[in-house]
């Protein structure tokens, strides 16, 4: 096995993400039990250390849960992804001050690779990483070490696992490794679906020491090449690099579950329009133009109607500017509405994106060069708008009528950190 | 005031004006790229910079009124002296940090307004340290 290598990756996760950020910035929720539940408010996604010691199960879907909550004076909130994209941000940008390679994962979540010191103890970095993101952010954090980020990921559930661990666990220098990795399950490794699960459990396979050391030919054999670096990694072989650069996007989607469902075609392209405004807004911060849009819509999952339609447009020219994307999109919406669906979600997706600095734009579309002019700076001009007066401060007219599909957020906090409208107020 | 939405967006203000108005070009255009930006200037430590809006007058003495604008960085560690956040039951609170014989202790800035026992409570948490208040005249 290889313990020789200098550097270390770790895996670092925020612990209670959601309810921390709201803890952290909410006086009046600290030492309190807080859940946040999913977009519509459907089930729990998120509990505060307090909350868990309830006993309230993830998942739970609210409105079983909704009296008994209440009895034991759990805060509810709806979540509120502007404060929780901030405090995101903050933290990837905390930790990248910190490590020599980061890799952002998920929101609350990170790989990073820093070296090991001449006495091999990465302890007291992991502790400072801890105390510092506590005092800049009040958001716990735990820290996974290990050689590869196969081992790192198992490191974190160790550290969360185990009480002594004080939120650290270095797997690269334990002394009895097996024993720690017998407490991994394989179902719980990074990178084994369901299938390949229940394959390994069919061959014996319960946790990952016996993966392990399985037979080398049978897991090519099974798992091919993926399989293969899986168990390398297992082994401490460092074979999944730290991707530092995000993937460029392949597509932007904006999509959302209805409140209540929706049946009119007028509501449903509303609700299309609206998302099809965020999404031009969204590649036009990213400086992209699409030349493939896509509308979709479906009824719930748990309906016993199954209707799912997606109708979309390619263009000749790629396009950012909302107005053509919104007419198109009004066009589509009608070829997926039917009648006698009702719809629980739609979206839009902007699709084949191209960079528009290296986009030699035709003037087929515009009547002239003037017109493509106007629309560049008319679409600059109302982005600068919304960004100095928050979002939508301009906006098109067909979102201004009532939108009865809006998502229900009952239990939404501030924008305490975003909108100088909204921070909080200091009353002593 | 909407410029300190958050701490990256910045909201520059030129030095000097680069508009001609006759067909020379200016001999100060090379001197122009010049910004005064705000949040470069008052904040050091943007990820751990948050802002506050401050209720009342408990702070008069200090300087600091009623609905001024609040900056607060977190990073830094409070020492006696400072003016600084706390969260006490359930609330923000601003005070002065401070020390009397050998015991720290919240201090108002406000004679109407009672000083601080930490012993005296038992949800204390010194939330952040104040760098900045801003009035608005």
């Amino acid at each position: 096995m290889i313990i020789s290598s200098l550097n270390a990756i770790a895996l670092i996760d925020a612990n209670n993400f959601y309810a921390s950020c709201e803890q952290n910035i909410n006086p009046n929720l600290r030492n309190k039990p807080v859940v946040i539940l999913s977009n519509n408010d459907g089930c729990i996604i998120a509990r505060s250390p307090e909350a868990r010691a309830l006993r309230i199960k993830m998942g739970t879907p609210y409105f079983q849960v909704k009296e008994r909550l209440n009895k034991l004076d759990v805060a509810v909130l709806s979540s509120n992804y502007s404060l929780y994209g901030d405090m995101s941000r903050r933290l990837m940008n905390l930790l990248k001050n910190h490590c020599e390679q980061i890799e952002i994962y998920s929101i609350d979540e990170a790989f990073v690779s820093i070296s090991r010191p001449n006495d091999k103890n990465l302890h007291p970095w992991a502790r400072s990483m801890r105390s510092l993101i506590y005092q800049n952010l009040g958001i716990s954090i735990t820290v996974g070490i290990g050689e590869n980020k196969v081992r790192a990921k198992i490191a974190n559930k160790l550290a969360k696992n185990i009480d002594y661990s004080a939120g650290i666990f270095d797997l690269a220098r334990t002394r009895n490794e097996n024993n720690y990795l017998k407490r991994i399950s394989v179902d719980k490794i990074w990178g084994v679906g369901r299938q390949t699960s229940n394959w390994l459990q069919s061959k014996g396979i319960k946790n990952a020491k016996e993966l392990r050391d399985m037979e080398e030919n049978e897991v090519i054999k099974k798992l091919g090449i993926v399989g293969k670096r899986l168990q390398l990694e297992l082994k401490g072989y460092k074979c999944l690099p730290i991707e530092k650069k995000k993937k460029s996007k392949k597509e932007i989607q904006v999509s959302r579950s209805f409140g209540t469902p929706v049946t009119k075609l007028e509501d449903l392209t509303q609700a299309l329009a609206t998302h099809a405004i965020k999404a031009s807004e969204k590649m036009r911060s990213q400086n992209l133009q699409s030349s493939n849009i896509r509308v979709f819509a479906r009824t719930s999952k748990y309906s016993s109607q199954n209707y799912q339609r997606s109708a979309y447009r390619k263009l000749t020219n790629a396009t950012d500017d909302t107005n053509n994307i919104l007419k198109i999109v009004v066009e589509l919406s009608k070829e997926i509405y039917n009648p006698e669906y009702k719809f629980s979600k739609a979206g839009v997706l902007m699709q084949d994106l191209t960079n528009n600095n290296y986009l030699q734009q035709s003037i087929i579309n515009y009547k002239s060069q003037k017109d493509l002019k106007k629309s560049i700076s008319l679409m600059r001009t109302i982005d600068l708008l919304n960004k100095r007066f928050n979002n939508n401060a301009i906006t098109w007219a067909i979102t201004k009528k009532p939108q009865i599909w809006k998502m229900n957020k009952n239990f939404l906090s501030r924008s305490s950190t975003t909108d100088i409208e909204q921070i909080p107020t200091i009353v002593k | 005031m909407n410029s300190f939405n958050s701490t990256t967006k910045s909201f520059k203000i030129p030095l000097l004006n680069d508009s001609v108005s006759a067909g020379f070009p200016s001999p100060a255009d090379d001197y122009t790229e010049e910004n005064i930006d705000l949040n470069e200037h008052l904040i050091s430590n943007p990820f751990s910079t948050f802002f506050l809006r401050v209720k009342g007058d408990s702070m008069i003495n200090a300087g600091i009124k009623d609905k001024d604008l609040i900056i607060v960085d977190k990073s830094l560690t409070a020492k006696p002296g400072n003016i600084i956040i706390a969260m006490i039951d359930g609330e923000f609170t601003i005070k002065r940090l401070s020390i009397k014989n050998d015991e720290l202790y919240l201090k108002a800035e406000n004679n109407n307004y009672p000083d601080f026992i930490f012993k005296n409570h038992i949800d204390v948490q010194i939330w952040g340290v104040v760098i900045y208040s801003i009035h608005s005249y």
